[in-house]
């Protein structure tokens, strides 16, 4: 047993290490041809495959009020084929196609007609002049049956197949506020089926099974919703933002009913070109190699008229705002949140390290305070942390006893404005670097997750912000956490929510 | 002229100059991969533990884990195997204080799992290189000698005791988050009912329970044979190699626990059991026990689960649910085995209330018709590529799910030879052996139906 002798002496002794730059080691390789395509490459000499993305610089962010979740909805549309990828007889379906799209397109003009009949008026979705119209009822059914007539003239999954076949795994996408993107991961020797597949959807996509495919968005709403938190925390972001589309969340349940393909279809001409587009590989490839190889996929495709970059801006923050949110479903809880700039911004870093640090000191004070809860501080807004756009920190207490829920109160303000006056403790702020830190390695070890984080600073930013963007968290001090806050946390960029059962008293 | 217009088709829209081959016609390579070979980085210690090493060097980090063939199952003394879990996640070695062991792991930024099975425990420790002596001096104390207390009995207690599990009955509601989980509880507690794998402490066998007990358990099956080890991450082999030997090499060899193989599941006839549950969806499980496949089955089971409804969402199930119809965000299959006795085989879906019923007709639809008909060239075809170069290759992907997964077959078989012939197996099946496993292991007649939801619809 001697080589226990010394633990419990370790575990006594056991200190953390000072702030030191980090080398964070990150040897991606850039290529970008003349038509705006951007090639970034790790490379990983001898591994047996190769994690591919293709990210698209666009999202929820450029849809229009009225058709929230769009984005999200094309990518669904995007998985449905291409002529040369799930169609039974592509002459025959080109043109069920051709005649679904004049059908809708009358179905929109009559819409449009009869907006003053069919607007909705009432404040409980109770009052319309009329439900609908002859002839809306009659186009509706028409595309319903060409529906029927396209799908017997194609086959499901087209694309996940053969990247299936072939031995692909990872075979998901994801869209959010600022980015859509599909990965792959596959044989090395492969790598071609990839850019074969991402060039044909980037360019040839057919949006087949649209109305079937929009039910799919509706469960995936009401699996958001079954959740007690989620309109909560709609709420919260519609309180904090007024103007940016951040806040904005993936379809109320109007939109999904109002998804046009002829919409869709100018988001896909509009954002799908290469110049908005960056491939992503890492693993057993070269750059070298991968530049001929996407070249002749992408090479022939033209640049484009810079799509629209998005200009949603919130005024400067004026003022205090408060929610009170009745619930018997959701826990207690007294929330604070701070609108904070964007990625790109020299001040985002260090949120991250304010965030742990701050929620590791809060959680003693409040102990200390007497009340009963559980702190939890993130960065969150819809779906996601980070943001090329201001967003917001979410400073949240959860109280066991409503009854505290004042005193909690009391005391994250308190503490919030102490945080702007006396820095926290050096050593908790080191121990926050290095985790964040150990965070980020558990991030890079794995060649998905780095790849989406090389992708997602992309279209936030630039790919080239990232290492200087760990680099600053890393260099944070204790004394920059404390101007952060005297900066950011004041009164009138503040957004307060409360719950509290129903009938309770604040 | 006709060239001309040609050109002028090209000009007009230059993406449709480019021919695009069918992805059947690009040529693409036939897989040389070969599975990497255990003995490079196996180490044998004499008393019979055994550990996967390599070097995976991106990143400052290592990963230690353990595996043990020891779990909820195994103890002779009810909660014993709860208890011990407590003291492993929380407790620490025993020369160390429970504070000064999740101060330690706070201050390495570790991540620290233990995760109990029926059968077999994992312990994982994650950490910064530079915390590797610490990490590895604390996972080996662990191991060998955990601190093991009333506490941790009295924290089991809390959390296994079947009055923190209730579910509501059949008649309860199911108001918590993760319906489908609480669907899945309700099929397992139906179909292993009065059976070992469904039997769980009771308050009173806990109250009867000594840490000597624990002690015990932990004593008899926590011995150098009946584990295995494996490290990965920024480490040098050799000098990883001889810290193991250093470490473990003193630990005496002992006789290795008789494995306890548990009895086959008596089926009972096709069911429905309802669950009421005031959400915006309806959560279905369909399935039955699943026996453990023989070898000369499993590949078929495994191309015909793929095509029916294994995690993808190109499957069957998929397919006549969620593509064509928009009635669902997912329907998959699940085959969870066991290493010693009968696992469960479910399909999963949930939906708006209104059309669970039309699921719950094209589910079943497809797993009488795969015990009918053969499934197609194109499936097979597909389904060989997925399991053969994706889902297989990914296991050993990198040196910590290499390291992993041989250290698991090693500890479950005594041997690599399921994954040296698993490329080949999974190339070997026809169409017929297909067939064959969908009636030998999809019993309609005997599939239970949970529906956790609305009422909706009644078996026929």
């Amino acid at each position: 047993m001697r080589i226990f002798r010394n633990l419990s002496i370790l575990a006594v002794v056991f200190f953390v290490s000072t702030a030191s730059a980090q080398n964070y080691d990150l040897p991606i390789l850039e290529h970008v041809y003349e038509n705006g395509l951007r090639l970034l490459v790790i490379e990983r000499p001898g591994e047996d495959r190769v994690v591919s993305k293709i990210f698209t610089d666009m999202g929820a962010l450029n849809e229009t009020p009225g058709q929230y979740g769009a984005a999200h909805f094309l990518e669904h549309l995007m998985f449905k084929g291409t002529p040369t990828l799930g169609s039974l007889d592509w002459e025959r379906e080109k043109e069920v196609h051709a005649q679904i799209r004049a059908a809708e397109d009358a179905l929109i003009e009559e819409l449009n007609r009869s907006r003053n009949d069919l607007r909705e008026r009432g404040v409980f979705h109770d009052y319309q002049h009329s439900e609908t119209t002859p002839r809306i009822d009659e186009l509706r059914a028409l595309i319903d049956s060409l529906n029927r007539q396209a799908q017997e003239l194609s086959e499901e999954g087209p694309m996940k197949v053969w990247y299936q076949a072939y031995g692909g795994t990872r075979t998901t996408a994801t869209t959010e506020q600022e980015y859509m993107k599909f990965d792959l991961d596959l044989p090395v020797d492969r790598v071609e089926l990839f850019l074969r597949v991402e060039a044909d959807r980037m360019q040839n996509s057919v949006f087949r099974n649209f109305d079937a495919e929009r039910m799919v968005l509706v469960e995936q709403r009401l699996g958001d919703l079954n959740r007690a938190e989620t309109e909560y925390r709609e709420a919260m972001n519609s309180l904090v933002g007024r103007a940016s589309m951040v806040y904005v969340p993936e379809g109320y349940s109007n939109d999904f009913q109002q998804y046009t393909r002829r919409y869709e279809r100018e988001l896909y001409e509009t954002y799908f070109v290469p110049n908005n587009t960056t491939l992503i590989f890492i693993g057993g490839v070269t750059l070298e190699n991968m530049i001929p190889k996407v070249d002749k996929y992408f090479g022939h495709m033209e640049r484009a008229p810079e799509p629209a970059r998005y200009q949603g801006r919130e005024p400067l923050p004026s003022a205090e705002k408060r929610l009170n949110w009745r619930s018997n479903t959701l826990a207690p809880r007294v929330e604070v949140r701070y609108q904070i700039p964007g990625v790109g911004h020299p001040d985002r870093p260090l949120f991250d390290v304010l965030a742990e640090a701050f929620a590791a000191h809060l959680q003693s004070v409040v102990a200390e305070a007497g009340v009963d809860g559980s702190v939890d501080i993130n960065t969150r807004v819809v779906h996601t942390s980070r943001f090329g756009v201001p967003a917001s920190i979410n400073i949240e207490l959860l109280v066991d006893d409503s009854s505290q829920i004042n005193k909690a109160e009391d005391t994250l303000l308190a503490e919030l404005r102490r945080l702007g006056e006396e820095p926290l403790p050096a050593d908790l702020v080191a121990q926050v670097r290095k985790k964040l830190r150990t965070e980020w390695y558990r991030t890079a070890v794995d060649p998905n997750a780095l790849a989406f984080q090389i992708g997602h600073f992309e279209v936030m930013d630039s790919w080239r912000t990232l290492e200087p963007y760990l680099e600053a968290r890393d260099a944070a001090t204790a004394d920059d956490l404390r101007l952060l806050a005297g900066k950011y946390f004041i009164a009138k960029n503040r957004s307060v929510g409360v719950v509290l059962p129903e009938g309770a008293q604040q | 002229m006709r060239k001309l217009l040609l050109l002028a088709v090209l000009f007009a829209t230059p993406s449709l100059a480019q021919v695009l081959a069918h992805p059947r016609d690009m040529g693409l390579p036939d897989s040389d991969y070969t599975r990497p070979d255990p003995v490079e980085y196996q180490l044998a210690l004499e008393n019979g533990l055994i550990a996967y090493v390599t070097e995976a060097d991106q990143v400052p980090l290592v990963t230690m884990s353990a595996f043990i063939r020891a779990g909820r199952v195994s103890d002779e003394k009810q909660g014993a195997a709860e208890s011990l879990q407590d003291a492993l996640k929380n407790s620490g070695p025993s020369e160390m204080s429970g504070d000064d062991f999740k101060t330690s792991l706070k201050q390495m930024t570790a991540e620290f799992v233990v995760e109990m099975h029926e059968e077999w425990t994992e312990i994982t420790l994650n950490v910064p290189a530079e915390d590797l002596d610490q990490a590895l001096l604390i996972f080996v104390r662990l191991l060998r000698d955990p601190a093991i207390s009333d506490a941790n009995i009295e924290r089991a207690t809390g959390s296994v005791a079947p009055e923190a599990n209730d579910l509501g009955g059949e008649s309860g509601t199911a108001l918590y988050e993760g319906s489908m989980n609480a669907a899945v509880d309700h099929f397992y507690e139906i179909i292993y009912k009065d059976h070992p794998y469904g039997r769980r402490p009771t308050t009173d066998e806990f109250n009867d329970l000594r840490v000597a007990d624990v002690a015990e358990f932990h004593a008899r099956y926590f011995v150098p044979g009946n584990m295995t080890i494996a490290v990965a991450g920024a480490i040098d082999v050799d000098e990883i190699n001889g810290r193991l030997v250093d470490l473990f090499g003193d630990w005496a060899a002992a006789d290795v626990p008789e494995v306890k193989q548990m009895p086959a599941i008596t089926r009972s006839r096709a069911a429905l059991h309802h669950f009421p549950s005031n959400k915006l969806q309806s959560w279905l499980v369909i399935g039955h026990d699943l026996p453990p496949a023989p070898l000369e089955e499993q590949a078929a089971f495994d191309v015909m689960d793929y095509i029916m409804g294994a995690y993808h969402m190109n499957t069957r199930m998929m397919r006549n649910t969620r593509y064509k119809y928009g009635y669902t965000n997912d329907a998959s299959s699940f085959a969870e085995d066991r290493w010693y006795g009968p696992g469960g085989y479910t399909y999963r879906s949930y939906s708006r209330p209104e059309v669970i019923e039309n699921i719950y007709e094209n589910m079943m639809g497809e797993l009488i018709r795969i015990r009918n008909e053969e499934v197609s060239d194109h499936e097979m075809f597909v389904a060989k590529g997925a399991l053969a170069d994706g889902d297989f290759q990914v296991r050993y992907l990198d040196g910590y799910a290499l390291t992993r997964s041989l250290a698991l077959e090693r500890l479950r078989y005594g041997n690599h030879d399921r994954s040296a012939s698993y490329v080949q197996r999974i190339r070997g099946v026809t169409k017929e052996d297909v067939l064959n496993a969908a009636r030998k292991y999809l019993r309609p007649d005997s599939l239970q139906v949970i529906l956790l939801g609305e009422e909706a619809f009644e078996l026929e």
